[in-house]
């Protein structure tokens, strides 16, 4: 019942369900029951990049030139993109880590969440250099009624899901109370619960970020904010990589290959997880709107900024099992997203030239004979 | 000819693939279709599509959930004549 950091009762990973069966005990990858999770931590550590890697500091000139509207679309996307990895910088760790039962799972949860943090610290590394004092921004957050709506409705799941699994921990399966209100806490509760929070987690790394990256790589496509690309490209990637893995841990539950209790709470929950994802959607769409509520930017807008969301969303869906919710969106809106999309090969060793990490730090700071003009060496 | 097969998508005429030049991605856009992708290299599912008929080879591993009847055009080449759905 209670949490135990080393669980001393002799398991089997192999047969244990991803989550809610025992606890990890040695964190052994010789074996896998879901060999999947270890091919996405070593996916991941491969794409390994630090943000001060990236030469931002031509982005500050570039920035001053933006109109106000467009400064607010740039700043905003930032704050929202800071709420959304300061959530999943911890939250996947505090609600997943005390269920979870695979060690390989267990690891890909902590390699998914650091590199969360890896994103926030880029986010500080951006604005440092826009801002000689950032904090006007960071505290907007936490006030930001836009952002407010958001954060509450990603992290309700995470919420309910840590004190439900607090609760089974320190009590035991029944009912408890606490601060006068009753909880009816079974393990069967928990695992809805878990299923709609990964559900909503899956909707954040699916869409959430698209308003924002699409806004950004429109800055690029102007050769505008470049250094901010470079980071959202590398953050793009990592995402792709988590998302991946929540749509394996629903696939897995919803067909059948892990925990047969999950597959008949995916049957019965069905419609929750297509509302919490069409729910998504909307906020996305509001989003657009709030971005461009003083103007638009040269080559985008509220309305093409939506019908991309629809797009990325029949996708997504798919992916999940569901029928494409958006029929008349098939086709992608906004083509010069992908090339900002796309991985680099790296298939090769991490050392060799073409990955992007290795080549980020060193892109900007080039100097033309040309750019010293007629002064003499 | 023979790495050369028929592809169909979406119902569309048949296309001449070459097996041995690049992924079916890589060819499908070659005959000026709008492919989907993000990552190209098998780990994203956004090129995700539905082989109605027929066999293809993975020459990357993917890792994005592959469901039974599933293809991702981005790593895989053709080994027979194909029918999907993209
Ligand atoms: S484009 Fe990412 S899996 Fe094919
Ligand atoms: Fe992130
Ligand atoms: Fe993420």
């Amino acid at each position: 019942m209670s949490y135990s950091t080393f669980n001393q009762e002799q398991n089997n990973p192999l047969t244990e369900p991803m989550f809610l069966g025992n606890s990890v005990n040695v964190a052994r990858y010789d074996q896998q029951k879901h060999s999947i999770f270890e091919k996405l931590i070593e996916k991941q550590i491969s794409f390994f990049w630090r943000p001060e890697e990236i030469d931002v500091s031509r982005d500050r000139i570039d920035f001053n030139k933006l109109t106000a509207s467009e400064k607010h679309v740039f700043i905003s996307n930032l704050k929202y993109q800071t709420l959304l990895d300061s959530i999943q910088g911890r939250s996947p760790n505090i609600a997943l880590l005390p269920i979870v039962s695979l060690p390989e799972l267990e690891t890909w949860i902590e390699t998914w969440s650091f590199f969360e943090t890896i994103h926030s610290r880029s986010y500080t590394h951006i604005l440092r250099n826009l801002f000689s004092d950032p904090s006007e921004v960071f505290e907007d957050i936490v006030i930001n009624e836009q952002i407010k709506i958001r954060a509450n409705d990603i992290s309700k799941y995470y919420d309910d899901l840590i004190f439900y699994t607090q609760l089974l921990q320190t009590h035991g399966e029944g009912d408890v109370v606490v601060e006068g209100k009753t909880h009816t806490v079974t393990q069967r509760e928990i695992k809805k619960k878990l299923f709609l929070c990964i559900n909503s987690v899956n909707a954040l790394e699916a869409i959430r970020f698209y308003v924002s990256f699409a806004c950004t790589f429109a800055f690029a496509e102007r050769e505008l904010m470049e250094g901010n690309a470079k980071i959202i490209k590398l953050i793009a990637r990592d995402e792709n990589v988590h998302l991946t893995s929540t749509q394996h841990i629903l696939n897995l539950w919803q067909y059948g290959e892990d925990d047969p209790e999950m597959k008949e709470i995916a049957e019965e929950l069905r419609d929750d997880a297509y509302e919490i994802f069409m729910t998504a959607v909307k906020q996305e769409k509001q989003w657009a709107h709030y971005l461009f509520k003083d103007g638009s930017m040269i080559g985008l807008n509220e309305s093409m900024l939506c019908q991309y969301v629809e797009y990325i969303a029949n996708l997504r869906m798919q992916a999940i099992g569901f029928d494409a919710p958006f029929e008349n969106q098939r086709s992608n809106p906004l083509p010069w997203m992908n090339k900002y999309l796309v991985s680099d090969n790296v298939q090769v060793a991490p050392q060799e030239s073409e990955i992007t990490s290795y080549l980020v730090g060193q892109i900007d700071s080039e100097v033309n004979a040309s750019d010293l003009g007629d002064f003499d060496l | 000819m023979a790495n050369t097969f028929k592809v169909t998508v979406n119902g569309g005429p048949e296309l001449a693939v070459d097996a041995t030049e690049g992924t079916l991605l890589e060819a499908l856009e070659k005959h000026q279709l709008e492919m989907h992708y993000h990552c190209r290299s098998g780990f994203c599912g956004a090129c995700r599509s539905t082989l109605k008929s027929g066999k293809v080879r993975y020459t990357t591993e993917p890792l994005a959930y592959v469901r039974k009847g599933d293809i991702l055009p981005c790593c895989c080449v053709p080994e027979s004549d194909l029918d999907i759905d993209h």
